[in-house]
């Protein structure tokens, strides 16, 4: 590309064609005030802050929208630009309010800081304060748009970035300001509350809301966030020792760039509740001798601990202890976790929530496409041909991924969503495929992803090229999916919104979003069958910009399975029957394994309420939150010799431990997470974890020191380094703060080791299923965006709790009718598990039979309409069961 | 007939008119404008799903420009002209005796839906200041009787009616 050589303030400097003035002075250090720039904005040249002067022809231009041209002589700070500058920042302040000296944004204020610079104090001018502050109701977000300087960021931000579009300039003129629609509060908008705007925002007239007031942050540290699979690179604001603010870090290169979302943006405030746990506690009798938790000091909980489990597995054998993880714990401390259980404690009774929440789908297409297509990067969605989205919300569970879709979209990228929901993404989707209404929601789902494969090749518009060098079984699969369609001919809705969306991905790659939970429904083999045949016929695995784009609903989903936190897998993505990998780990751990699977989830309650199991180590769960039927699991759990629980909360499930050690959470400690993308990032402490806690892996290391282990893990390096040795895929972990796992044997999609195939699959689609059981409606259990999984953590959050908006389940408005309902009464919804209370709300995106019920609110009560039976298969298919609605 | 209600269907036969159709977005809320003689706060919401916008920037359009407007206004828009060349010609003292005739300040509409009075800043007929306009009509070289006179026309149209 052609250079360009031009003078800035005298110096030579030269930059591409295209480049604006203002980049190419940062480029150079050389400093020039911006308030309407930001770097992941479109140019925009609002505030004419940034004026420079061409010493050539005298003009004054605003660098940041001006491209830089041949023999320009850019002055930066001539008198000329200082006089315009200060008039600008003074018609400014005479805008401005009085209340700027206690504003929250304080010494961060852009606005503040280039006033002082220029030394502009009084403005001299005629005071003119504009506007009046919102009062909201909302616990995220204050604006006071009488600090509104007009500079559009948070428009941008909204429109650009995030794609919600809940805000745009109102009015002209002196009248004009950033506003929603009708001018309503932001709650009442269809604001999501992700906090991109305020982070963006250069005054006090967007900032957070805080339940007093909590003065300004000390310092920065970046960190990642814990609330989901995205892991948002994140800037931590802290005082003293406690998390004020989250913003967006500036890094390089994150998922996230200058976004974030409601949880990671406010939900923080979780870190400083008053249920966190400080102290190790050991059951013990108190003055009048009931067994009470009491405080013991750390040394007296570890060697205790460690002594009792010592004794269960010398009398009743490795097999009576079992250990629940958490995906929302670190890579290391998931594979110190699963090395205790499988070296000191000789068992393979290690599993996590993951086991039930995304990890189900992960293994299915790491099986599929032979652990070659591990690597997802979400930027590519915004590159792709055309994007299909399948059986996801993401605008929900990763909000992050969500609007990687929007902005593809709003670029002009197809999207075609095939869901029975209506979900976040269908006002941006070209073609909307949706099932006709059955009494089971993903019946039809196979068998619509099947046409739409089939009306491609129709329309010849299938990779027959790739077809033929890469995959087997794909005529095997056209006459499947016609006798599909002669058993369940489709309706001419789904026909014809197939054919339009056939047209739309002929001849193209597809990036495609698949649910994580898909899995965890009804037909989920199915659905992920059909999915990743069409990814196959379309050519688009291993093509640049498309392929499996997969969700993760926790922060280290993949993370945990790689570490094998799994009854029958090994680190590394090895399954545990494949006996080279179990001998290599043999060697490199100096042990015996077993080649015998062990407990999963179900397994382990059931063998808690049998009597077999004997104690039960969980580190970082709320396992009687968490799981369905909770009163089953608690009453299980209650029949236990002993339970070890390491978490950061008082709870239900640490109230009826035997010893709870205190841990940390993500912004306390290091460690690192795989994200969604197969993006490893490691992070070190913001802050300090309260009172006694302690890192997970340190307490973990401890522990196996009280056990007699000899390796010491005193450093997470310690642990990094054995992770490097006995893991391939993480053979360069912590060297670098971003890097990404490795394919397996180093194969791309392409080129496959030893020229092996992929398989189309067949696809077992199974009979409608009777869900109901007698019921009358199907219920789906989901999350929305403010409590992910259990929600544990959010729930925990101020700021969260008081957004109690979303805990209603959803019907549709007929069925609202039929069973007679007039709008405020609470309904109860029965299963053959439990039953819950709720209020409802009607949404005509829900089909007749069916009702919404979000998890993760009200102590996650929700989970106990699904049965622990249902986790008993290899897809696990707890998320939709059938129920009764009656009126209370 | 309550102003503020508009036919539905024809709103929707518009909107069809234009679905997905590029820079559609000022002609169409032109002809919603001339159907109603407003745009109904109603229709944002439909107008930016037709045409794959955000709500809210169908909203700034409709207020950014004058001659769009989200109430619906009187028979009679009167826009009395503040530009310059009026100003000097007496323009203030006309606007305060329209605004006295009409019992109405800038931007009002009466009661009855008779009246709307805008003002605006220069009706760019500046040689026959000062100036006003009565929906499509040009008034120029005005003075206290003539205003009288005119606002009596249009009143008087009224009776008529
Ligand atoms: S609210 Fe803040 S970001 Fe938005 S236009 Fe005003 S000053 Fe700029
Ligand atoms: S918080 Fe997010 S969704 Fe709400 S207005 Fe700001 S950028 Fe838009
Ligand atoms: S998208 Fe996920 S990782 Fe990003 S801020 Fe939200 S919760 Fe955190
Ligand atoms: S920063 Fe260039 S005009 Fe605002
Ligand atoms: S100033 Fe009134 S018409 Fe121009």
């Amino acid at each position: 590309m052609e250079s360009i050589a031009l003078t800035i303030n005298g110096k030579k400097v030269s930059c591409r064609m295209g480049d604006t003035l203002l980049s190419v002075a940062e480029k150079n250090s050389i400093f020039i005030p911006t308030l309407c720039h930001h770097p992941a904005l479109k140019a925009y040249g609002a505030c004419r802050m940034c004026l420079v002067e061409d010493e050539n022809t005298g003009r004054l231009m605003a660098s940041c929208v001006t491209p830089a041209a041949k023999d320009m002589a850019i002055l930066t700070e001539t008198e000329r630009i200082i006089t315009h500058r200060k008039n600008i920042v003074r018609l400014m302040l005479a805008e401005h309010p009085e209340s700027c000296i206690v504003c929250s944004k304080g010494n961060r204020c852009e606005l503040r800081g280039i006033a002082a610079r220029l030394g502009v104090a009084e403005n001299r001018l005629y005071p003119m304060p504009n506007y009046k502050p919102y009062e909201e109701l909302n616990p995220f977000i204050v604006r006071d748009l009488s600090k509104c300087i007009l500079c559009g960021k948070c428009i941008r931000a909204d429109h650009e970035l995030v794609a919600t579009g809940a805000i745009d300039y109102n009015e002209r003129g002196f009248a004009s300001r950033p506003a929603t629609l009708m001018e309503n509060p932001l709650e009442e908008s269809t604001c999501t509350f992700c906090g991109t705007c305020v982070s963006m925002c250069p005054t006090g007239a967007l900032s957070s809301k805080h339940a007093g007031f909590v003065g300004t942050p000390e310092m920065q540290k970046d960190s990642i966030c814990g609330f989901c699979g995205a892991g948002c690179s994140l800037a931590i604001g802290i005082a003293g020792s406690r998390v004020m603010e989250v913003n967006p870090s500036r890094v390089k290169g994150s998922v996230n760039s200058a976004t974030l979302c409601v949880r990671g943006h406010f939900a923080h405030d979780f870190l400083n509740s008053p249920n966190r746990l400080k102290q190790p506690l050991i059951r013990m009798p108190d003055e009048d001798s009931r067994l009470v938790l009491q405080p013991v000091p750390w040394d007296q909980a570890l060697s205790k601990t460690a002594e009792i489990l010592a004794d269960i597995k010398r009398s009743h054998g490795p097999g009576s202890i079992a250990f629940v993880g958490s995906p929302k714990c670190s890579i290391e401390e998931n594979y110190l976790f699963q090395k205790i259980a499988r070296v000191v404690f000789e068992t393979n009774n290690i599993t996590s929530t993951g086991s039930i929440n995304g990890q189900p789908i992960l293994r299915f297409m790491e099986n599929k496409t032979m652990g070659a297509a591990r690597i997802s990067p979400f930027f590519e969605l915004e590159k792709a041909e055309a994007i299909v989205v399948i059986n996801a919300d993401p605008d929900h569970s990763v909000p992050v991924a969500a609007y990687h879709v929007k902005r593809a979209t709003r670029t002009g990228t197809p999207l075609v969503t095939i869901d029975s929901r209506k979900t976040g993404l269908a006002p941006f989707a070209a073609a909307r495929i949706r099932p006709e209404p059955e009494s089971d929601p993903d019946f039809r789902i196979p068998l619509l992803i099947a046409s739409l494969a089939a009306k491609i090749a129709d329309l010849n518009g299938h990779d027959s090229g790739y077809i033929s060098q890469f995959t087997t079984g794909w005529d095997l699969i056209k006459t499947e999916t016609s006798s599909m369609l002669e058993a369940n001919p489709l309706s001419s809705g789904e026909e014809k919104e197939i054919s339009r969306a056939a047209e739309m991905l002929s001849g193209r790659k597809i990036a495609l979003v698949l649910g994580s939970d898909v899995m965890e429904s009804r037909h989920g083999t199915a659905i992920a069958d059909a999915s990743f045949n069409l990814v196959l016929a379309t050519g688009s695995l291993g093509a640049p910009n498309a392929g499996i784009f997969i969700p993760t609903p926790e922060s280290n989903t993949a993370g945990a399975m790689d570490m094998g936190v799994l009854p029958d897998m090994l680190p590394g993505r090895k399954q545990l029957s494949d006996s080279a990998a179990r001998n290599k780990l043999e060697s490199l751990w100096k042990t015996k394994l077993s080649p015998d699977s062990g407990l999963d989830l179900p397994g382990i309650i059931e063998a808690a309420e049998s009597g077999h199991l004997k104690a039960l180590y969980i580190m970082g769960e709320n396992l009687i939150r968490a799981l369905p039927e909770s009163s089953r699991v608690e009453e299980a759990l209650k029949k236990l010799d002993f339970i070890v629980v390491q978490d950061i909360f008082d709870n239900r499930t640490t109230r009826l431990a035997h010893v709870v050690f205190p841990g940390s959470a993500f912004a306390e400690k290091n460690g690192s997470f795989t994200n969604m993308e197969g993006r490893i990032q490691s992070f070190i402490p913001a802050a300090d974890p309260p009172g006694q806690a302690r890192a997970d892996w340190h307490i973990l290391g401890m522990l196996a020191q009280k056990m007699g282990y000899p390796e010491q893990y005193a450093t997470i390096e310690k642990i990094r380094q054995e992770i490097r040795r006995t893991v391939p895929m993480y053979a360069t972990l912590g060297s670098q703060r971003q890097e990404w796992i490795k394919n397996s044997e180093d194969t791309t999609p392409l080129s496959v080791k030893n020229g092996d195939k992929f398989e189309f699959a067949s696809i077992k689609q199974g009979q409608p299923a009777e869900i109901s059981q007698g019921k009358s409606f199907t219920a789906m259990l989901g999350s929305l965006r403010w409590h992910p999984a259990g929600g544990t953590r959010t729930s925990r959050s101020p700021r969260m709790a008081a957004w109690d908006r979303d805990s209603q389940v959803r019907l549709c408005p007929a069925d609202i009718n039929a069973l007679d309902l007039t709008g405020k009464e609470a309904i109860r919804i029965s299963s053959n598990h439990g039953s819950i209370e709720r209020s409802f709300v009607a949404d005509p995106g829900i089909f007749p039979g069916r009702v919404f019920v979000p998890l993760g609110v009200c102590g996650n009560d929700a989970a106990c309409l699904a049965g622990i039976d249902s986790l008993k298969q290899t897809a696990p298919a707890w998320r939709t069961c059938g129920v009764d609605i009656e009126k209370i | 007939m309550d102003p503020t209600q508009f036919d539905r269907h024809k709103l929707d036969e518009i909107i069809e008119d234009y679905r997905d159709r590029k820079w559609a977005l000022i002609p169409l809320l032109q002809e919603v404008q001339e159907e109603f003689g407003f745009v109904p706060p109603e229709a944002i919401v439909p107008i930016a799903e037709a045409l794959n916008m955000f709500a809210s920037q169908v909203q700034g359009v409709i207020t950014f420009y004058s001659g769009f407007s989200l109430k619906p206004k009187g028979r009679c828009v009167l826009r009395v002209c503040r530009g310059t060349a009026c100003h000097v010609k007496g323009s203030r003292s006309i606007l305060r005796l329209v605004k006295k005739e009409l019992d109405l300040e800038e931007g009002q509409t009466s009661n009855d839906y008779q009246f709307t009075l805008e003002t605006v800043a220069c009706l760019g007929a500046c040689f026959l200041a000062p100036t006003m306009m009565v929906n499509k009509d040009y008034y120029g070289r005005l003075n206290p009787t003539k205003v009288v006179s005119v606002l009596g026309e249009h009143r008087k149209d009224k009776e008529d009616d």
